[in-house]
């Protein structure tokens, strides 16, 4: 199937990349897992990442949970991409996993958050799509920018937070030892990112080659008869594509006017014709307004599966069953544009393999961090009237 | 050859300014920077822009707007937030209390008859209601309000859509139109007709009491308050350094330190004055010119008894205080004692020598025109509402309109 894509996103040479990270993984002689026909990279173990400096990692953690980066000063990136649930999604007030995340408290978000686990090696991809809709950014600190001041995500000021920063000592001081100098939003970004490269999978079966036997054949359907492997591919488990594959919508969206009002928002400021009348997330058509690519997403990476349900761009899919049941069915019916996939016609056995391998590509055990605790309230600098701003 | 120029050009200027008095039909004692303006009531209609007629209908509509959080980043508070009706539609802090987790840097004005004013804000930026609206919802540090965001809430809510269709003739609310509404409102709505003020002039000798009379004879004469609290909202709308002492809530709270250094990064001074400056320079975010630094607007006078506390930082909390400082000849801040090598004060303030009874007159002239407090209860604002689905879309229509795959995604429901 022919792609059509903005000039900022022609495909990339991935096979390149994922030889690469074999080989920084594994070392000669390589050993390439059997792949299906086609033209994509073959799935295998995450490349080990150089590790960024641990003080720089520190800074980058306390920003990931300060409020205070946000507008209103009501949630940090930890809200919606939790710690304690994967990375991904926002727990309500008793605690219990959200489909759709609120965001911005006044709005309410229209897309499942996803994992923040290995978005590091996304990044490590030429010209890929961010988000689910695949809007551009130039590298991970880029990303970092648009996601601090989106209206919908922490509407932050840059300024404002960097103001922020240079007004709190323990900043004052992680700025001064890991860039001798005083703060700025930019250093912000750069230990956000640093912080980030640190979110990775850990000791996942798939990857130590230690998965059981189920794991294994699943293995076989996912790179065979399931084909899985022809967007899930590479080392990240996804060809950083779009593709529409006839997810049904969650109609939350149009049914809660909070996120209504987000959705509208968000296709408005991106110049979508006709944002009032939309009742269906228009997916990757937001980038490139081409109407074929409506209810196109952006393939997510398959890792840390078994940590980050509900799955899908809008969380309308809750077990990992009903994934394979859904692409056993070749997916959802999205008339009049045709879907990509095909029915498989896989048996109970070989649906309950695609499960084990997909859990097998998580690790051990769930990847967490100490949340941070942070001051409410900045104090005054000592001296303020004599001292330099 | 040089001097000649000079001379001519100084000939020319005294030429044009002597037309330009003798125009305003003042003659101007010896020492006066320029003309004063009696005071005067406020003439009627009241002024609005061209295209922004004041009818009932908007001023009902731009009043719920006024009181709608949905135009700010997070709905949590709306204009009458900061400029409250029970607080002279301003704020009784001294510094405004600004957007959550964040907080201002000035004064809240009241909004009461600033129909009037050709200058919003302390620093005269805003040269409309119109202008001064979107520009207090979106700043960050006061309604950090996205216009994306905003205006889509305004499209989520039926009543609005109902109500712009009928005044603006759009299917869907447009945000500019919004702030014209709210303009209206302001305008129709917070106007201060027949104040005590107005009826004096008018030839009403009973609407201010004896004492306020004298008052206003020291206004307009030994305490020269009309030099610049002259015209019919008593402001001549220029700018003035009087040495108002800096505020000290940057130096005592991190949040209005953090907000201090924001506002001077984003007003777009250079890094010396940003990393120097521990005071705000007015006008100069303006006009970026040197003599300018540390003007504020002359404020209007009207209702002031309702607006405390007093002067850009709220430096002030009664006009007891506010008195004294002018009969001391004003005050000085870092841009007028020469810290930074300048001294911008305005030559216009001099000690008065008034007596406690001159004071308490002065005082009671200003409370007295004050006259009835404009209050009126914060009204329910509409509320949100499910979007209905596009009455009588077929699916012909719906390709000829670019929305192929609507009418599947309605089947779902």
């Amino acid at each position: 199937m022919i792609q059509k894509f903005p000039h900022w996103r022609r495909p990339a040479c991935r096979n390149a990349f994922a030889i690469a990270a074999l080989v920084a993984a594994v070392g000669a002689p390589i050993s390439f897992p059997a792949v299906a026909a086609g033209d994509h990279p073959a799935i295998g173990p995450l490349a080990a990442r150089k590790a960024p400096k641990a003080s720089l990692v520190e800074m980058g953690k306390r920003l990931f949970f300060d409020v205070r980066i946000s507008g209103d000063g009501a949630i940090s990136c930890a809200t919606c991409h939790s710690p304690t649930q994967g990375f991904t999604r926002q727990t309500d007030k008793k605690d219990k996993p959200m489909a759709l995340s609120d965001a911005y408290p006044g709005t309410r978000h229209f897309r499942n958050a996803p994992t923040l686990l290995n978005t590091a090696y996304k990044a490590d991809f030429e010209n890929v799509g961010w988000g689910w809709d695949g809007h551009m950014g130039a590298n991970l600190n880029d990303v970092m920018r648009s996601e601090i001041t989106e209206t919908m995500i922490l509407n932050m000021d840059m300024r404002l937070m960097h103001e922020r920063m240079k007004q709190d000592p323990v900043y004052v001081e992680m700025c001064q030892e890991n860039f001798g100098g005083e703060c700025s939003s930019g250093r912000g970004r750069k230990a956000l990112v640093a912080f980030l490269e640190t979110l990775v999978s850990k000791d996942a079966p798939f990857d130590s080659g230690k998965h059981s036997a189920a794991a294994k054949r699943g293995q076989t359907v996912f790179e065979g008869k399931g084909n899985c492997v022809q967007c899930h591919n590479g080392a990240y488990f996804s060809d950083g594509k779009p593709h529409n594959t006839g997810v049904a919508e969650n109609l939350e969206i149009f049914k809660d006017p909070l996120r209504h009002i987000a959705y509208r928002a968000v296709i408005t400021n991106h110049g979508v014709p006709k944002a009032d009348m939309w009742r269906r997330d228009v997916g990757y058509f937001l980038v490139s307004k081409d109407y074929a690519d409506v209810g196109k997403f952006i393939t997510p990476t398959l890792r840390e599966l078994k940590y980050t349900a509900p799955y899908m761009h809008n969380g309308v899919l809750s077990t990992l069953t009903e994934v394979v049941d859904f692409y056993d069915q070749g997916g959802g019916h999205d008339d009049p544009l045709p879907n990509e996939l095909q029915k498989l016609g896989l048996s109970k056995q070989e649906k309950q393999d695609l499960v084990a391998f997909l859990e097998s590509i998580s690790s051990a055990k769930p990847v967490t961090v100490e949340k941070v605790k942070i001051p409410e309230e900045y104090q005054p600098l000592p001296d303020w009237v004599n001292v330099h701003n | 050859m040089m001097k000649t120029s000079k001379k001519m050009l100084w000939g020319s200027i005294s030429i044009v300014t002597i037309l330009l008095l003798g125009g305003a039909g003042n003659a101007l004692a010896e020492g006066d920077p320029d003309a004063d303006p009696p005071l005067a009531p406020l003439p009627l209609p009241i002024p609005t822009v061209p295209d922004n007629p004041i009818t009932d209908e908007k001023i009902a509509v731009g009043k719920l707007l006024f009181f709608d959080p949905k135009l700010t980043g997070d709905a949590s508070l709306g204009c009458g937030d900061c400029h409250d009706p029970k607080q002279g539609w301003g704020f009784n802090d001294p510094i405004s209390r600004g957007y959550p987790g964040a907080v201002h840097w000035r004064n809240t004005h009241t909004v009461v008859n600033t129909a009037y004013l050709g200058k919003l804000f302390w620093q005269g930026n805003a040269k409309s209601l119109e202008g001064q609206a979107p520009t207090a919802n979106m700043g960050a540090v006061a309604g950090n309000g996205e216009r994306d965001v905003m205006e889509s809430r305004l499209r989520q809510t039926p009543y609005y859509i109902k109500k712009f269709k009928e005044i603006f003739g759009t299917d869907m609310p447009n945000l500019g139109d919004a702030w014209m509404l709210i303009a209206t409102f302001e305008r129709g709505g917070l106007t201060q007709l027949n104040s005590p003020l107005d009826r004096y002039l008018n030839g009403d000798e009973s609407a201010l009491s004896e004492t306020a009379v004298k008052g206003k004879e020291l206004f307009e004469g030994k305490a020269n308050c009309i030099e610049c609290h002259n015209g019919p909202v008593l402001s001549d709308g220029k700018f003035y350094n009087l040495g108002v002492p800096r505020p000290p809530e940057w130096e005592e709270f991190g949040m209005n330190a953090i907000t201090f250094r924001w506002e001077n990064y984003a007003k777009g001074v250079r890094e010396e004055y940003y990393r120097e400056w521990k005071d705000d320079a007015g006008l100069y975010y303006t006009s970026k010119r040197k003599q300018d630094i540390g003007k504020f607007r002359t404020q209007p006078l009207r209702y002031l008894a309702y607006t405390p506390p007093y002067m850009h930082a709220g430096q002030f909390f009664t006009l007891e205080e506010v008195v004294d400082f002018y009969n001391e000849g004003g005050g000085d801040n870092e841009f007028t004692d020469e810290t930074h090598g300048f001294n911008n004060k305005t030559k216009i303030l001099k000690p008065l020598n008034l007596s406690d009874e001159e004071k308490e007159t002065l005082v009671a002239f200003l409370e007295e025109i004050s006259g009835e407090e404009i209050r009126m209860p914060v009204p329910q604002v509409p509320p949100y509402a499910v979007a209905p689905d596009v009455p009588g879309l077929t699916q012909a229509k719906a390709k000829s309109i670019g929305l192929e795959t609507y009418l599947s995604a309605v089947a779902q429901k």
